[in-house]
């Protein structure tokens, strides 16, 4: 890896905060280079903005295909995307984000497509935002692209304490083992291009974050940030819960380390 | 131990081991965990009878009595059981897992290639979506 994270959107002009402006502009309407790509959004109980959800990523990508992974929601969700006829993969039962996300990756392999975006159903991430960041995807040749938070002010000053000392946890985690600052390590927006859908679909992840970079980046992949502007969540709750605070850490810690060896190993099966 | 105690253990250890078998012949418990609770049945059994055994057991894993070797064994049993049971719980959660995601592909294929023939025109399902905003403002 011969760049760091941030230097596909600082060659961009995009690292200021100006550029973080102007990457979360409405998307101008065009072909990705990439090829076929699939828009995935986990939802899981989020009858209340999965229409405006769906609704915005039709109007600002109509050139890629969506996909909903309704994760055995209990509310109304189901119903809502049938009316909508939108492509929905339905868990029988709920599986976990990590899963959902999963099952985005394999329903992209097996169909063919070149890149998969994945959004959050929750609507704090906007589809508005994809196409900037699919140029600098194509641009740099990056095998996984995270829609930022955190990346065009380096800094943690914006977000609540209990993410501020987590994000800092991760993201030094990630730099002591990795060797490379990684500043949003737990963000849902993300481009992933193809050749990472096989190692994602074979090993376990809790949710996607701090673990799947470790682990991907170990074994030679490029990873990189780009700066996003976010909404605050206005329906339902986060997914984490009092219990997941403290379970979270420390589930991401030992996969971290586990990835870590498991990357490792991987590549050097692969060099006999 | 007393003879009393002896009897008691084993009556215990024979009551187990016809419920370990019962729940085989009814299906109830896979024969490879009940193969396991039932060589453990019978070597503790072996153990309460012959003093002689649980004495050479006690001096080799360093125990001063033998009430005490018996515990700690009873406490290995335990946690090497809970860790077959919940390696193999998550052996069969993952294989739940892998089936509900080939489930819910295939059926989005099956979706994607019906809206691909056109069963399901653009239009219609945008309008949809605006139509539920709308209705969800």
């Amino acid at each position: 890896m011969s760049r760091t994270l941030a230097d596909g959107a600082r060659a961009r002009g995009s690292n200021s905060p100006e550029g973080f402006e102007a990457a979360a502009e409405p998307s101008r309407v065009m072909r990705p280079a990439t090829g076929r790509i699939l828009v995935a959004v986990p939802a899981y109980n989020e009858a209340g903005t999965i229409a405006r959800v769906v609704t915005r990523v039709r109007d600002a990508l109509p050139g890629y295909d969506l996909l909903v992974v309704n994760d055995g929601s209990g509310d109304e969700t189901g119903q809502i995307l049938r009316r909508l006829g939108v492509t929905v993969a339905t868990h029988p039962c709920n599986l976990g984000y990590g899963r959902a996300v999963q099952t985005a990756i394999k329903y992209a392999l097996s169909c063919g497509y070149d890149a998969l975006v994945t959004l959050d159903a929750d609507g704090q991430h906007p589809p508005e935002a994809v196409s900037a960041m699919m140029e600098e995807f194509d641009a740099s040749r990056w095998d996984v692209l995270i829609g930022s938070r955190y990346i065009a002010t380096r800094s943690y000053r914006a977000a609540p304490l209990g993410r501020r000392i987590g994000m800092r946890l991760f993201s030094t985690l990630v730099r002591i083992v990795i060797g490379q600052r990684v500043y949003d390590t737990s963000s849902g927006l993300k481009i992933i291009r193809r050749d990472v859908f096989e190692p994602l679909t074979h090993w376990h992840f809790v949710d996607f974050h701090a673990e799947t970079i470790v682990y991907l980046m170990r074994l030679g992949h490029r990873v990189g940030e780009f700066p996003v502007t976010m909404a605050e969540r206005t329906h339902g709750h986060s997914m984490h819960t009092a219990i997941n605070y403290l379970k979270y850490p420390l589930k991401t810690f030992l996969l971290v380390l586990l990835g870590l060896i498991e990357a490792s190993l991987t590549r050097r099966r692969r060099k006999r | 131990m007393t003879l009393q105690g002896i009897l008691i253990l084993n009556f215990i250890g024979l009551l187990l081991l016809l419920w370990v078998l019962n729940l085989i012949r009814h299906g109830r418990l896979y024969v490879g965990y009940g193969v396991i609770f039932a060589i453990s049945i019978i070597g503790t059994m072996a153990l309460i009878s012959v003093p002689r055994l649980l004495v050479m057991v006690t001096h080799m894993i360093g125990a001063v009595f033998p009430a005490s070797a018996l515990t700690m064994l009873a406490l290995c049993f335990i946690v090497l059981m809970l860790l077959y049971i919940l390696t193999q719980l998550t052996i069969v959660s993952n294989r739940l897992s892998a089936l509900a995601q080939d489930i819910a592909i295939e059926r989005a294929r099956a979706e994607a290639e019906r809206t691909a023939q056109g069963k399901i025109a653009p239009e219609e399902r945008g309008g949809a979506a605006r139509e539920i905003w709308n209705e969800s403002e």
